[in-house]
């Protein structure tokens, strides 16, 4: 059940209704939001529902154990525990198939036929996902940042909630939740802005995502040695703003509907194609998994507390694990590892004296940005290739141009625009508009609504790209 | 982003949203409706859909009689030839 289609819009009109009925009976209505969250899991499987009531009860265990209020021993051991089964269930569905291949690949190359098969298992939609919110649990009450909840359907709920269940943001628990304690008050949330988020999540993906997907995207990563150098440039741009609007929309939406039903959630995009440097776009760009994996991986590994050497080692790392949580493939691989590279160096120019000296004039901030940004785009050409042998042939059509016509649509350029625009809007400009949408009568705002949904729906075209981060 | 400290909102009921948010659904499905018609027509293979689905073919008679689709179909149809993908 994706976010744009009708689906969905069938089932969050019921969810809305159910959600706010029983609002002032708590309770039940966390219930009610659980079915309903488990309902919009199972209509991909419903057998891998299982996997979400085992990660729940993982939690819950691990949860109640290690909670410092109660002082158990070995409460460590039993975090480390609780976080290899998670991660376990993770390996298991998403990346044993691949290190078996580098295994008999191994094998083969020093001559070995190991006796190893391929376990083809279909990959549990969001799987990435719900294993970080299942470690983001029993690491916080491990810390004592929240007290271990005795509520099995708070945790399968937070675990579940549909609004992010499928492509984040990672809504850490001790953000989530203290908001099921008690019953939310619409008034909190502003209605016009979160129904700007959502229209404008609509037309990023409906419209610049679909577009560039379709159109332009698809077909030159499916076969780049097929297109002219200046599709294969036009399409690294093109690829940029699409991942963009994709999965900034898909994040929009989920935090648009989660408000509308009264729970807040992260920020997980804050116009990351303006970053001054890696640093900065890792601040930008997925908030909320940069966070979650400088709080559980890079702080833990030791941050940067011992010395420029290890700092560097604790970033490549983080980077790597960045990288291999986007999918079992080398791809991942080399672009977790071409950020890491860049953080280490982004890292030693900012504490460097040339930086003190000539690092906040305009000049340089704006080579800067250009750097940070191109690096970001070529960077974009490994996480999006199928394979490595892919990254090859693009390489080599940007080199040899492949001989090929020109084909890029004439719509891409504007749509690369747009897509840039709203890397410059005002950052306030939402909640302004929102504001004042708030402010009207409920007519004005339908109108409102309407006419923009209108236009969304007027400009889609009939084929549809599937989120990019549904794969992670 | 959202916002917890929003100041107080002319609209803060959450059903008088709701009526603002269902009207902004049921004017789309009537501006385009054959969206919702093949969408229950496609899962009404053992029938268990056809009410429903009387009513959004009803729906799509009225929208079709007062022009109303047309436009919507006019519009998508004339984007789609302006950027060349349809």
């Amino acid at each position: 059940m994706l976010f744009p289609t009708i689906e969905f819009a069938l089932f969050f009109s019921l969810s809305y209704v159910l959600v706010w009925a029983l609002n002032s009976r708590n309770g039940l209505k966390k219930v009610v939001l659980l079915l309903l969250s488990l309902a919009f899991y199972a209509s991909w499987n419903w057998r891998f529902l299982l996997l979400l009531f085992a990660s729940a009860a993982i939690s819950y265990l691990v949860g109640l154990y290690v909670d410092p209020a109660f002082a158990r021993p070995w409460r460590r051991t039993a975090l480390l525990i609780g976080v290899a089964l998670d991660l376990g269930i993770l390996a298991y569905f998403k990346y044993l198939d691949f290190f078996i291949a580098q295994l008999m690949t191994l094998g083969h190359a020093v001559g070995v036929e190991l006796p190893l098969g391929f376990i083809n298992v279909t990959l549990p939609v969001a799987i990435s996902f719900l294993t970080f919110h299942a470690i983001s649990y029993i690491v916080d009450v491990y810390r004592g940042r929240l007290s271990a909840s005795r509520s099995p359907v708070d945790i399968l709920l937070y675990i579940s909630f549909f609004p992010h269940l499928v492509a984040g943001p990672i809504v850490r628990a001790h953000e989530f939740l203290p908001q099921l304690a008690s019953p939310r008050r619409a008034a909190d949330f502003s209605f016009g802005e979160n129904v700007l988020l959502i229209l404008g999540g609509l037309f990023k993906k409906m419209v610049i995502a679909n577009y560039l997907a379709v159109g332009l995207v698809d077909p030159v990563f499916t076969d780049p040695s097929q297109f002219s150098r200046v599709d294969l440039i036009v399409a690294i741009y093109a690829y940029a703003i699409q991942i963009y609007a994709d999965f900034s929309a898909y994040t929009d939406i989920a935090i648009g509907v989660a408000a509308l039903l009264g729970y807040k959630f992260p920020q997980n995009f804050n116009q990351p194609y303006r970053a001054l440097g890696i640093g900065d776009f890792w601040r930008r760009w997925h908030i909320t998994l940069s966070n979650w994996l400088r709080d559980y991986l890079y702080i833990p590994l030791g941050g940067n507390r011992h010395g420029s050497l290890m700092t560097a080692r604790n970033l490549l790392l983080t980077m790597l694990l960045g990288g291999l949580w986007h999918g079992a493939n080398w791809t991942f691989l080399i672009w977790g590892a071409m950020h890491g590279v860049a953080l280490i160096i982004d890292r030693a120019w900012r504490g460097g004296a040339l930086y003190a000296r000539i690092g906040e004039t305009a000049l340089v901030k704006a080579l800067y940005w250009f750097i940070t940004f191109h690096f970001v785009c070529f960077a974009w050409l490994f996480f999006r290739s199928s394979s490595l042998d892919g990254v090859s042939a693009y390489v080599s059509g940007l080199i040899s141009d492949n001989g090929a016509a020109i084909i890029t649509p004439s719509y891409a350029p504007v749509l690369i625009a747009l897509g840039a625009l709203t890397q410059i809007l005002p950052h306030d400009a939402r909640a302004r508009f929102g504001a004042r949408l708030d402010a009207r009568a409920p007519a004005v705002q339908g109108a409102f609504g309407f006419t923009a949904f209108y236009a969304v729906l007027a400009m889609a075209p009939s084929a549809a790209a599937p989120f990019i981060y549904f794969q992670f | 982003m959202t916002s917890i400290s929003a100041p107080p909102t002319r609209v803060a009921n959450p059903w008088v949203r709701a009526c603002v948010l269902f009207a902004i659904l049921i004017a789309g499905a009537f501006a385009f409706p054959g969206g919702m018609t093949d969408w229950l027509d496609e899962r009404n293979a053992s029938g268990w859909l056809s009410a429903p689905l009387a009513v959004a073919r009803a729906v799509d008679d009225v929208s079709s009689a007062l022009r109303v689709k047309q436009v919507g179909q006019g519009l998508r149809k004339a984007f789609g030839d302006w950027v060349g993908a349809q």
